[in-house]
């Protein structure tokens, strides 16, 4: 698959699960390679990005093994930009699987 | 992790972004290291260094820095003109004034190049107000000019494996020790034995240590032979002979039959070639010692050697031959037209054809 292509989907697939709950960097990596087959050295730099545009903001919160953890926290603009997304990323596979269904009966 | 800060500060990235993404990396190292992960799968979450710096330029902010160094070094020429003036006008300086124009340069190199770079860079600079400062100050031209051996020397020095550092400055001491030898001695010959380090030290990279014992005796008693028959008995030519038997060991350990057996269709006749060049490069430099008495110069026809090898064996880049014509064009515009202080130039070479050919 395309990187690029494949880096949006992961992209979309943070936002995602970042909206359910606040997590730490390798919680994120954690969740996302258990459900997709995902570069996982890709994940930190799109995290910092998203970061960076104001989809997430950061705080520290104290552990019990050692130094304090960094926390992602989705914000309101990561929110709208999901609901953005998952809107076109429907409307994108729909017309997917319109083609390819089509193409099925074809043959 | 030092690999990684190295990657980043390659793109200049501002202190307060490497701190954030050294520290998040160590809580991700140390998050993956606590959920059981081996060192291998650790590796691979966080990735290539260069990959990750790669990917996580949009997110880093330049150094301020850079732009103050742009600065500076936009201002250097007009702050150097008028530092001429001042001297010229004021204090009558205007030689050795000229030299705050090396200002120009060496700002950018130095601001603008990393630090080993740098430090290679600034090599001709420096060496030529240490050259300057030897000949005005303390009539010292010659052998002044030797402090410009250090230009290769440090490039050398800096850029090459620390095992490997002995073989790679060795023609570089033999030339330093070889024209001692001549000018304040007048011993061309027998100083010319000191190239016979090069090989010497090459041969000590062998993996059978028999084979190097044997090698290096045969040199070591060729040299004694060659020392006895011309001392002794005044027939340095006689002497000469003695170095067939270096050629004879490697015929007689197999070295040479063995590469030759092993090697088909273009390598084999490459290491032909190779041999043969070798043969040819002693044969010309006895006949050009005691046809023409040249053992001053006539040890250049062994740099023809290596400069084959890497014709032969590697892809042409000009850049690998350069030391080797530098070298050549130094002595020999030194030697011949007594221009050592001059003909030093020949080694700006070598950086001027890395930096064409790696543009």
């Amino acid at each position: 698959m395309n990187t690029q292509f494949k880096k949006g989907i992961v992209e979309m697939c943070i936002l995602s699960i970042l909206s359910k709950k606040d997590m730490y960097g390798f919680e994120v990596i954690d969740t996302l390679s258990k459900e997709i087959d995902v570069n996982e050295n890709t994940v930190y730099p799109i995290l910092r990005r998203l970061t960076g545009q104001g989809l997430f903001e950061t705080y520290m919160e104290q552990t019990n093994i050692g130094a304090p953890r960094k926390y992602y926290r989705m914000t309101g603009l990561g929110k709208s930009k999901l609901k953005e997304y998952e809107t076109e990323w429907r409307s994108f596979l729909e017309g997917v699987f319109q083609l390819l269904g089509g193409s099925t009966h074809k043959s | 992790m030092n690999a990684l800060k190295a990657a980043l500060q390659n793109y200049r990235a501002s202190e307060k972004d490497l701190d954030e993404v050294f520290s998040d990396y160590e809580q991700l190292y140390e998050d993956a290291k606590a959920s059981g992960k081996t060192d291998e799968e650790v590796w691979q979450m966080l990735g290539k260094p260069e990959e990750v710096a790669h990917d996580l330029i949009d997110t880093l902010q330049l150094k301020k820095e850079k732009n103050i160094k742009t600065k500076i070094i936009a201002v250097m020429p007009f702050v150097s003109l008028i530092i001429f003036f001042v001297l010229g006008f004021y204090q009558n300086l205007w030689h050795p004034g000229w030299l705050v124009f090396l200002a120009i340069p060496m700002s950018a190199i130095l601001l603008q190049t990393r630090l080993k770079d740098g430090v290679v860079a600034l090599m001709p600079f420096l060496s030529v107000i240490i050259f300057l400062i030897l000949g005005w100050g303390f009539d010292l031209w010659h052998p002044g000019w030797l402090v410009f051996l250090s230009i290769p020397v440090v490039a050398i020095l800096l850029n090459t494996h620390i095992k490997d550092l002995p073989i790679a400055l060795s023609p570089f001491i033999a030339v330093v020790a070889f024209l001692i030898l001549g000018f304040a001695y007048n011993l061309w010959n027998p100083g010319w034995l000191v190239f016979l380090i090069i090989p010497m030290l090459g041969i000590l990279k062998g993996k059978n240590i028999v084979k190097v014992i044997l090698y290096e005796l045969s040199f070591l008693i060729a040299i004694a032979f060659y020392l006895y028959m011309g001392y002794e008995q005044q027939a340095w030519g006689y002497g000469g002979l003695g170095f067939l038997l270096p050629v004879a060991m490697g015929l007689i350990l197999g070295e040479i039959n063995f590469t030759f057996g092993r090697l088909e269709g273009v390598e084999r006749k490459k290491a032909i070639t190779m041999v043969m060049l070798v043969i040819l490069a002693i044969g010309l430099f006895l006949a050009l010692g005691f046809g023409l008495g040249g053992w001053a110069w006539a040890w250049q026809v062994f740099l023809l050697i290596p400069v084959t090898a890497i014709l032969l064996f590697d892809k042409f880049r000009l850049t690998a031959l350069m030391p080797f014509f530098a070298v050549i064009i130094f002595f020999s515009v030194g030697y011949f037209f007594g221009m050592f202080h001059i003909s030093w130039l020949a080694f700006l070479l070598i950086p001027i054809t890395a930096i064409i050919e790696n543009a």
